[in-house]
């Protein structure tokens, strides 16, 4: 535990200002960071303060109106609805996911990256067709239901496409992947002699879990809440082709904003509570990671 | 001094003379995804030597979106009526030169007139459509007519609609004895009831292909574009029936229109043309089985396509175009956001 620590505070220590190959080195990486992140964060700004023309053109002005929007009831409610659906969707992906990463860290090394392949081999469709293909499982009509009947486990077919539990089993096939990697690489940088040693000493498993693997293995952890929470906020494509469009997530505001309402500054409003919330949740998730190590 | 100065106007003049052959070869269209068959581009480029860059948007808001950030430059765009309307209003479209359009005669009667381009001086007609009821007549018993018979509790959880705002906004008001042509603020409000009451019983909102979850069997009925409906009759015309609403239906005109500051005004007269002329738009029915506005086409097609209901509905249904709403779309879109907030789980 103190060498994990050490080894943790030593990267996180006083900072050396890079010399000037270092910023050569780093030079396409702020470019990119600046070009592609923070200026158009930065325009997304200065629209939301921005005016609309009729045809959904941008003026630029100085309104609060878009941000009043924002807190409009109407809008709060999908936004907390959202939350919740991203809640949900990472605690699962955490409860599912940790065993299936620490089964793979804790593997014989033969087996290890055969068993991450397997994890990983989802990616090479593309993610729209695998989500379409939930739809041909779930329909009246499809794969599960005809196999539930056949089996004569229900009398009449399922209603499981176009609920809310289809978004949500959306949502975790989407984004365990983004769980289990993560928690992998802090299990498989796990020393096995620490959990030998909290056994010996009188640790029964379940306290041997929760006092030595679970802060050990934190740092992962809360990269892969961070890596399922911030994108399940915003995905909406899942709702759209599971959920038939029923419930409105945050994401489907902000591209209606865009399209159908040509209320761009609205929309740049809402993304910009968005950006903010996502960059809220980073911080605090950091700070407890620091303050866990400290 | 004053040679170099020869020398770049020299350069200037052979630059200028190299850009327009190349420049009156080509063509950018900016239409519908799926609504231009292939086979038309190609035919055109055969016959004319000019090159169509064929690019694609899913709503007339977001080809307007883009057309107005004037991140990029079109020869032709492809707007419904009411963004026709909005698009003359600023002054976006450049009027058309009939003298170039020798098969502009084609087009129906019907479609001059109309309110929002009644000349056809800046839009000529490229597919006409409905939004009207399918119905799965195995499973739904008893007649459906019109939007107040879709919306019955009985129908719960088996009916799909547009995801579109304004469509199921105008819904509402035709239930209430209003046009399309009379949105107002007032009037979008007054339909909340009734939304209240429809939403809850809708199963699926899907604008992009609704007829699938008709064919998947998750739902009964629906409220659905003519063209996607027309592709259940072919498929399953058994099965499906195509019913315009008796409230009154909205009927949409997709046209072809230049756009101010299109560079290659003469050919996108030369593009409309070619469309125009039977043959060629009996191709584009062929694929995209809406009604086709172009009467010497409609001669051309076989008994069954003039026969499909959703393409060519028998009888004298009332149909309504929509008007430019203006400002007004995001009241409209707010009110629908919020009562189907409130209808879902």
């Amino acid at each position: 535990m103190r060498q994990e620590a050490t080894s943790f505070s030593a990267t996180a220590g006083p900072r050396r200002s890079p010399g000037r190959v270092g910023w050569l080195l780093l030079a396409p990486l702020v470019f990119w960071a600046g070009a592609f992140v923070l200026a158009p964060a930065l325009i997304m700004l200065v629209y939301s303060f921005a005016e609309r023309t009729a045809l959904g053109g941008v003026v630029l002005a100085f309104t609060l109106e878009n941000w009043a929007g924002v807190v409009d009831p109407v809008y709060l409610r999908i936004v907390m609805r959202s939350i919740v659906y991203a809640g949900i969707t990472t605690a699962i992906c955490l409860v599912a996911g940790y065993p299936v990463a620490y089964g793979i860290g804790r593997a014989d090394p033969r087996w290890r990256n055969l068993l991450l392949m397997a994890v990983m081999v989802p990616f090479w469709t593309s993610f729209l067709i695998r989500t379409y293909a939930w739809v041909t499982i779930l329909k009246s009509e499809g794969l599960l239901n005809s196999l539930v009947l056949q089996l004569r486990l229900v009398s009449a077919p399922l209603e499981l496409l176009y609920t809310p539990g289809a978004v949500v089993l959306g949502l975790v096939y989407t984004f365990l992947p983004f769980m289990i990697l993560p928690i992998y690489s802090s299990v498989e940088k796990l020393d096995g002699a620490l959990i030998e040693a909290a056994l010996d000493l009188g640790a029964g498993p379940l306290r041997a879990f929760s006092r030595v693997i679970v802060p050990l293995t934190s740092p992962g952890i809360a990269a892969g809440v961070l890596l399922v929470f911030v994108p399940a906020l915003g995905i909406y494509a899942v709702n759209d082709i599971l959920g038939g469009g029923r419930v409105d997530m945050i994401g489907n505001i902000i591209e209606n904003q865009f399209k159908g309402a040509r209320n761009w500054p609205f929309g740049a409003a809402l993304g910009t509570t968005l950006l903010v919330g996502f960059a809220l949740t980073y911080a605090l998730v950091s700070r407890r990671q620091r303050a866990a190590f400290s | 001094m004053k040679r170099s100065m020869s020398l770049v106007l020299a350069v200037l003049a052979s630059l200028a003379m190299s850009a327009t052959p190349a420049t009156a070869a080509e063509l950018n269209l900016f239409a519908w995804s799926e609504y231009v068959p292939q086979s038309v581009l190609d035919g055109f480029t055969k016959e004319t030597g000019i090159q169509v860059n064929y690019e694609t948007y899913a709503s007339n808001e977001e080809m307007l979106a883009k057309l107005v950030s004037g991140a990029a430059s079109y020869d032709l765009v492809q707007p419904s009526e009411y963004t026709i309307e909005a698009m003359r209003k600023e002054g976006l479209l450049l009027p058309l030169d009939h003298e170039k359009l020798s098969n502009l005669k084609n087009v129906g009667k019907e479609y001059w007139g109309q309110p929002h381009d009644p000349q056809l001086g800046f839009s000529v007609p490229y597919m006409q459509g409905t939004v009207g009821i399918a119905v799965n007549k195995e499973k739904v018993k008893g007649p459906v007519t019109g939007y107040a018979d879709v919306f019955q509790e009985k129908h719960r959880g088996r009916i799909v609609v547009l995801d579109d705002a304004l469509e199921v906004v105008t819904w509402a008001m035709a239930t209430q004895g209003k046009g399309p042509d009379q949105v107002t603020k007032e009037n979008v409000l007054a339909t909340r009831p009734v939304l209240e009451k429809w939403l809850p019983l809708v199963k699926v909102y899907d604008s992009d292909s609704p007829k699938t979850a008709l064919l998947n069997g998750d739902v009964d009925l629906g409220i659905v574009w003519s063209g996607e409906a027309a592709i259940l009759m072919q498929e399953e015309g058994d099965k499906f029936a195509y019913v315009l609403p008796k409230e009154g239906a909205h009927m949409f005109i997709d046209s072809l229109a230049i756009p101010k500051g299109a560079k290659n005004v003469d050919a996108a007269h030369k593009f409309i043309d070619y469309v125009l002329r039977p043959e060629v738009s009996r191709k584009i029915s062929e694929d995209f089985p809406y009604t086709n506005p172009n009467l010497e086409a409609r001669k051309l097609l076989t008994k069954e396509e003039l026969a499909n209901p959703a393409s060519y509905p028998p009888g004298n249904p009332k149909l309504e175009t929509f008007r430019d709403i203006g400002a007004l779309a995001a009241d409209v879109d707010k009110l629908f956001t919020d009562v189907k907030a409130k209808s879902g789980s």
